[in-house]
């Protein structure tokens, strides 16, 4: 079979194209992804990584939701998800997700991109909120109340 | 009773499934009929038992059956009727059956329409797809069943997510499905055109329109799926290179350069390897998608629970899939042999080319970008985030580049592009590319991304009005039609080509739409009612918003907060907006939900978001100064075009799908026939019936028989 070099040639060069995109692409927009405790130890090692961009990801703390009323400015705590010692005040200036849900009625997981400020706070221009339970993961098992509550008969 | 008689259907359709599996590769092999007609009754027996199975949950969403798990965690009493019913494929066990059953009623539709015409290759594709049957059968069985019971009758279900309850979102999903499944059909002609050996361009035609079919369901649930977002999530964007979005985005691309590729294998017997790997990859993208949306490995804004069974079933599914096809592929490579090599890289051939390395350049950046998180921490241990940043920068170039040969690859000659067609199909719209460059550059723009894509928006979108209007003219000439005339008879001579350029027509526009994001202007504030906030739209308009006030008010199960905007346009009334927030009271525990404003023009959209409010305060309390409340205010440029090329695109489709369009009807009526190479890729092969094979006869006339 007659071996086409142009062909070659093409995928060849198209696929260095495509590499070096990436490549550059991963390398120019790559951040870290770390919790808040992470964060801190970093930046005590290499202070540099505040001018860097990080995301982060902590439990929100319930009740410490507060916002601006004169302009669009979120504050809210996050504490890490492994240590709740550890906690980092957020300030964000954008809408926030229509899940973000303080009460405490579930846990809320809060995914943060920004930059850790040096006076101690967090610069969110990125919130997303993780609640499984939004979505599937719900209970198996509905408050026992509901148990004892038409059962007979009503199956089957 | 109904729900009861849904999951036994489900239960006799496996034996029925592995059963016609079994029959129809034997059948086949032996070539016995009767076992052929066989497993081709089962087919049709599985699609009738999977509609019993989808009628009986249905019946069970709207008979508020909460003892189903399913039910419970999807539906409450007073869901509305269309999201109850919408419960079908709202949640994971749901929709793998919705899957299943799409897949029986394609599979029996393939079935039907080739059992007589394509003998020789539908048992073993009806094998291939009873296979995939007996696979989702086994999974809404053993893995995700959607009628396990609680054991006891809950008094209420736990609701649908609100952001669900959207009519885009309930469309948005089964036309994926559609899309998805669809293409397990020319997947299972691929496999039997192996298996069998038959490897002309026989199992293309056969697979033709169901490729295309499903390049129509899945761009129209990408799109779908950005104006959801647009719209229900409320940050003013459509697109966010999520991994879920993602996932639907990679057999989209991966189809897209299947539908270009095999029209050089259908011409120019070219390209046949590549062709069976793309429709392998495509329908492997589709597992791939599934199994990124489902598994809950890959972090995702919307994606559904971790469950590691399903991931590592559908990754099964795909490594055994994928490692068939390649050994089938591998066995039959002497017959997959290329009938003719590239001449020159200035051909349509190689530009076709082009394009699929492009194509699959974006799709490798995609599963990279979405999959670079999950390897690295893998490997290193280290976590990492690659985002929307990554994916700007990658795709943007490449999809440049796609843009241009998009303008080059419909008109360029085959075989070896002589200066002489170069001129005169290039002269004319090079010309508008750079006049229209100067244009928005001396109208202001910088942006250099966005220039481009309005410069070669125009290059393509001059290169396809050319054709239409030269192929409408010969037409014109030589049948003496009017004008009119001449162009419907044209488009529907052969609908493959010409609803390919309104397609092109479409992206152009939808591309502009993207880049129309370079020119984004956002306002916020924080006001009391009587207040204004002034924004200026890059096309110079000015939008004054004055706020009116708050009201709030507890309707059934919602508390709702809307918020009244009256609007100015450059100083003239033009009405009023409004943006909300709604608490919905009906899923456990509550959960809020804004409802955006967005009033669009023809060029762009104003977009209002009620950003923050005390709205609990609110409840019978008219102090103004308790209305306060934060707003985000956006105009977005162009956004209305993306809708717009959704439109023209799905147009495009629908008539390269419409019925006859590439029948391939052998007789062409000589007294109507153009002179061959009478001007070569000028639109002149309107005779030509085989809808993907532009002009294959006219501008290459030595090579053709």
């Amino acid at each position: 079979m007659h071996r086409d070099r142009r062909f070659f040639a093409g995928l060849v060069g198209v696929a260095a194209v495509v590499s070096y995109l990436i490549y550059t692409g991963i390398s120019d927009t790559m951040v870290y992804y770390l919790t808040p405790s992470e964060l801190l130890t970093r930046i005590e090692e290499s202070p540099e990584t505040m001018e860097r961009g990080v995301k982060v990801n902590g439990m929100l703390v319930p009740g410490s939701y507060v916002h601006s009323t004169h302009e669009l400015l979120h504050t809210f705590v996050v504490e890490d998800p492994n240590d709740a010692s550890v906690r980092m005040t957020v300030e964000f200036r954008h809408p926030l997700p229509d899940t973000f849900d303080d009460s405490g009625e579930m846990e809320v997981e809060v995914v943060m991109q920004g930059r850790y400020r040096a006076d101690g706070l967090f610069e969110a221009t990125e919130v997303l909120t993780k609640c499984g339970s939004r979505y599937e993961a719900m209970p198996e098992m509905p408050p026992q109340a509901d148990v004892n509550e038409g059962v007979g008969g009503m199956i089957g | 009773m109904i729900p009861a008689l849904g999951e036994f259907a489900l239960w006799i359709a496996l034996p029925i499934s592995i059963w016609g599996c079994v029959l129809a590769f034997l059948g086949g092999r032996w070539s016995r009929g009767d076992l052929v007609l066989s497993a081709e009754r089962s087919t049709y027996a599985i699609t009738v038992l999977f509609v019993i199975a989808a009628v009986g949950i249905v019946t069970a969403f709207m008979g508020d059956q909460f003892q189903y798990w399913y039910v419970y965690n999807y539906s409450s009493i007073n869901l509305h009727p269309f999201f109850k019913f919408s419960g079908l494929w709202a949640g994971q066990r749901g929709s793998l059956l919705f899957w299943g059953l799409n897949l029986s009623a394609f599979s029996s539709l393939a079935v039907l329409l080739n059992r007589s015409r394509n003998r020789e290759l539908m048992p073993y594709a009806n094998g291939v797809l009873l296979a995939f049957l007996a696979f989702f059968i086994s999974i809404s069985l053993f893995v995700t069943p959607p009628f396990e019971q609680l054991g006891f009758l809950p008094a209420d279900g736990r609701g649908l997510n609100p952001q669900l309850q959207n009519y885009w979102m309930t469309i948005h999903p089964p036309t994926m499905y559609l899309g998805f499944t669809s293409f397990t059909v020319p997947f299972a002609f691929a496999m039997s055109a192996l298996m069998v050996g038959r490897l002309d361009s026989r199992w293309i035609d056969v697979t033709r329109k169901w490729i295309l079919t499903s390049w129509f369901f899945l761009t129209l649930a990408v799109i779908f799926g950005m104006r959801w977002a647009y719209e229900e999530l409320g940050w003013g964007g459509y697109w966010f290179w999520d991994p879920v979005e993602n996932a639907s985005l990679l057999p989209w691309l991966v189809a897209t350069a299947f539908l270009h590729s095999v029209m050089i294998q259908k011409s120019r017997g070219m390209l046949k390897v590549w062709n069976m790997g793309l429709v392998v990859l495509t329908f492997l993208m589709t597992i791939f998608a599934t199994f990124l949306t489902r598994s809950g490995l890959i972090e995702s804004v919307h994606s559904f629970a971790q469950n590691l069974t399903i991931a590592w079933i559908f990754l099964g599914c795909m490594v055994v899939t994928g490692g068939f096809a390649l050994i089938l592929i591998i066995w039959r490579l002497p017959l997959l042999r290329s009938e003719r090599h590239f001449e020159s890289l200035l051909s349509r051939e190689s530009a076709f080319l082009m394009n699929n390395l492009i194509l699959l350049g974006v799709t490798f950046a995609v599963i990279w970008g979405t999959m670079f998180p999950l390897l690295t921490e893998g490997l290193t241990g280290s976590k990492i985030a690659v985002g929307p940043p990554f994916f700007n920068q990658v795709n943007i170039p490449i999809g440049l580049i796609l843009l241009l040969m998009m303008g080059i690859g419909p008109v360029i000659a085959w075989r070896k592009a002589s200066p002489r067609n170069l001129r005169r199909n290039f002269l004319f719209p090079g010309a508008v590319f750079l006049s229209a460059a100067a244009i928005l550059f001396a109208a202001g723009v910088r942006h250099t991304y966005a220039l481009l894509t309005f410069a070669l928006g125009a290059f393509v979108l001059t290169v396809i009005v050319v054709e239409f209007w030269k192929g409408t003219r010969a037409r014109a000439r030589i049948e003496e039609e009017p004008p009119l005339t001449a162009f419907l008879h044209l488009v529907r001579r052969n609908r493959g080509r010409w609803g390919g350029y309104i397609v092109h027509v479409g992206v152009v526009i939808m591309f502009m739409g993207f880049a129309g994001s370079a020119f984004d202007r956002e306002v916020r504030q924080s006001m009391v009612p009587g207040e204004s906030v002034s924004i200026e739209s890059p096309f110079g308009h000015e939008y004054t918003l004055t706020y009116q006030g708050l009201s709030t008010s507890l309707v059934p199960s919602m508390r709702q907060t809307i918020a009244l905007f009256s609007v100015q346009k450059d100083g003239v009334d033009i009405g009023s907006i409004t943006t909300q927030r709604q608490l919905v009271l009906a899923t456990t525990p509550p959960q809020p939900i804004s409802e955006v404003g967005i009033r669009s023009t023809l060029v762009e959209d104003l977009y209002v978001i009620l950003a923050t409010v005390d709205d609990a305060v609110l409840l019978g309390s008219n102090d103004p100064q308790l209305q306060r409340a934060t707003f985000q205010v956006l105009v977005n440029p162009l956004v209305p075009w993306i809708w717009y090329g959704g439109l023209i695109i799905a147009t495009g489709a629908l008539i390269g799908l419409w019925p006859g369009a590439g029948v391939p009807t052998r007789s062409r009526r000589m007294g109507s026939g153009f002179r061959a190479g009478a001007a070569v890729g000028a639109g002149t092969s309107g005779r030509e019936s085989e809808a993907s094979t532009p002009d294959s006869t006219t501008s290459a006339p030595t090579t053709v028989g």
